[in-house]
């Protein structure tokens, strides 16, 4: 099996190349999308009980959605390609960021703001200097979780022609061969690792005053 | 929902008359003065209403059929074999790589003979004659790109691929009759793109204008619009053909000879066309199997 997926390796590099590229773009481009949704979602859903349910209630209403499901129900809407597989797994992205967002505003000690509400600093000069770096390592936890489970339901593009892995695992499943489905399944999970990994030392780097 | 049922009852009636029959140890003779037959077919549509068809023609000639529709692909050859049913439905290209395991071939008398005897030898099993109707590969392109290119084969696809976007579930890029096997007697295909879906997509994402050209079975039923889609013709003969034959078992044959006449004469009114458009019946305007074949049987009966 090793040589067959050695052998499929060199024979189709180019596509693989493709392939890889766009798994990494429909992830990255849904992530970016999810976060920029969901943080400012997030902080709103943190201001009240209320707010926390009108906010988050529709997301995780989305979430229920399978999205696969999701997928075939956007074709008439939105047709086949990138464009409702980003949205698909925009909607799969939402809730992690946006509930470790607020969590992580809710989670900021009441004596900080006091505090610096004592020091004199106005309610902007508060937001960007005790809120949010206060709530900085919950939301970049929740978007961490985001972009592991992106990366894994990527491949389900591959059904409505976005590209990326999913083609690899479709193709070893019609051809029921398993060194394609190894291939595939090896290439996602590297993918989710990797981007694991790399995401983490950004995340050191911003929150140096933690590690010091 | 109706036809999970359907399958559900279909599948509990077959458990219980295999379970009935393997209780009296088979030896269920056949009375003698009714005439008594099982036709089969195998659990998709194209299969089920060509074996209601067989199953009306026998009725009328004064058979009492038993019918067990609906037997999963991969089980129907071991079903004959061991005698739960007389007849069914089969494609000569299923039977010569998928049965009989032997290389494909495309002459379609040269296919039909070579399972002909081999079945007859080997099964104890007899095929009628073949049906003109071809379910087999092919690939079908845009009525809009095939005007414009004018294409309506596979020689001419292959010239023109640098304009066109090809679309397939994935495994046809891969099969060895897929994409390998045209490469090697077309030429190369050189596609402007080529993208993966989900095999039952192919209709939309080429009504929609987002790719030219897709695989398909020949007898697909969405292949009756024909202002939308266009089948090409495998020019180079590229693919075995799959002609539609009734199967039946020697003893049953030897028992009542007459069978052979009935269901020949309704092999020869089946092409192509004829069996898209029944395919297009029920899987497109959602009529029952039973219905379809009940209707048709009307029409070719004198």
């Amino acid at each position: 099996m090793i040589a067959d997926i050695a052998n499929y390796i060199s024979t189709h590099s180019a596509q693989l190349a493709t392939q890889i590229t766009a798994h990494i773009g429909i992830s990255l481009f849904a992530l970016i999308v999810a976060t920029a949704i969901g943080v400012p979602c997030g902080y709103l859903a943190s201001k009240s009980s209320r707010s926390e349910v009108i906010v988050t209630a529709p997301f995780e209403m989305l979430r229920v959605v399978p999205s696969l499901a999701f997928l075939i129900i956007l074709i008439p809407i939105m047709g086949t390609g990138i464009l409702p597989a980003v949205t698909a797994l925009t909607i799969l992205a939402i809730p992690p960021v946006l509930l470790n967002t607020s969590v992580g505003f809710r989670s900021i000690p009441d004596f900080m703001v006091e505090s610096a509400r004592g020091i004199g600093m106005t309610e902007r000069e508060l937001l960007y200097k005790v809120r949010i770096p206060g709530a900085l390592p919950m939301m970049l936890a929740g978007i961490r979780t985001a972009l592991v489970e992106v990366i894994a339901s990527t491949t389900l593009a591959a059904k409505i022609g976005g590209g990326g892995l999913g083609e690899i695992i479709f193709t070893g499943l019609g051809l029921n061969r398993t060194d394609l489905l190894v291939l595939g399944g090896l290439l996602v999970a590297a993918l989710s690792l990797l981007s694991g990994v790399i995401f983490d030392a950004v995340t050191r780097k911003l929150l140096r005053y933690k590690y010091v | 929902m109706k036809k999970a049922i359907r399958q559900m009852l279909a599948l509990t009636l077959t458990a219980a008359t295999t379970l009935g029959l393997a209780g009296c140890g088979g030896s269920s003779a056949p009375a003698a003065e009714t005439k008594s037959v099982v036709v089969g077919s195998k659990d998709f549509t194209e299969n089920e209403i060509i074996a209601e068809i067989y199953a009306l023609a026998l009725e009328d000639a004064g058979f009492k059929v038993d019918r067990k529709m609906n037997i999963a692909g991969s089980v129907v050859h071991t079903s004959i074999t061991s005698n739960e049913i007389d007849i069914y439905p089969e494609y000569t290209g299923t039977g010569l790589i998928t049965i009989l395991g032997m290389d494909a071939m495309t002459d379609q008398d040269e296919v039909y003979r070579t399972v002909k005897d081999a079945y007859n030898e080997q099964f104890d099993i007899t095929w009628l004659d073949y049906a003109e109707a071809n379910d087999g590969q092919g690939l079908f392109i845009s009525k809009k790109a095939s005007d414009e290119y004018g294409i309506t084969n596979i020689s001419q696809l292959q010239a023109n691929a640098d304009k066109l976007r090809f679309c397939s579930q994935g495994e046809f890029d891969e099969r060895e009759d897929g994409i390998p096997g045209l490469t090697k007697l077309y030429g190369e295909f050189n596609w402007k793109s080529s993208r993966i879906y989900d095999n039952g997509l192919k209709w939309e994402v080429i009504e929609n204008d987002e790719a030219d050209c897709a695989p398909a079975y020949t007898t697909e039923a969405r292949l009756t619009e024909t202002d939308k889609f266009v089948l090409l013709e495998d020019d180079k003969g590229m693919w075995p053909p799959y002609n539609l034959a009734p199967i039946v078992r020697n003893e049953v044959l030897k028992q009542y000879p007459e069978i052979e006449e009935i269901l020949n004469s309704v092999s020869a009114t089946l092409d192509t066309e004829t069996v898209t458009q029944l395919n297009a019946k029920v899987d497109i305007e959602g009529e029952e199997y039973e219905d379809v074949a009940a209707e048709y049987f009307e029409s070719i009966k004198d």
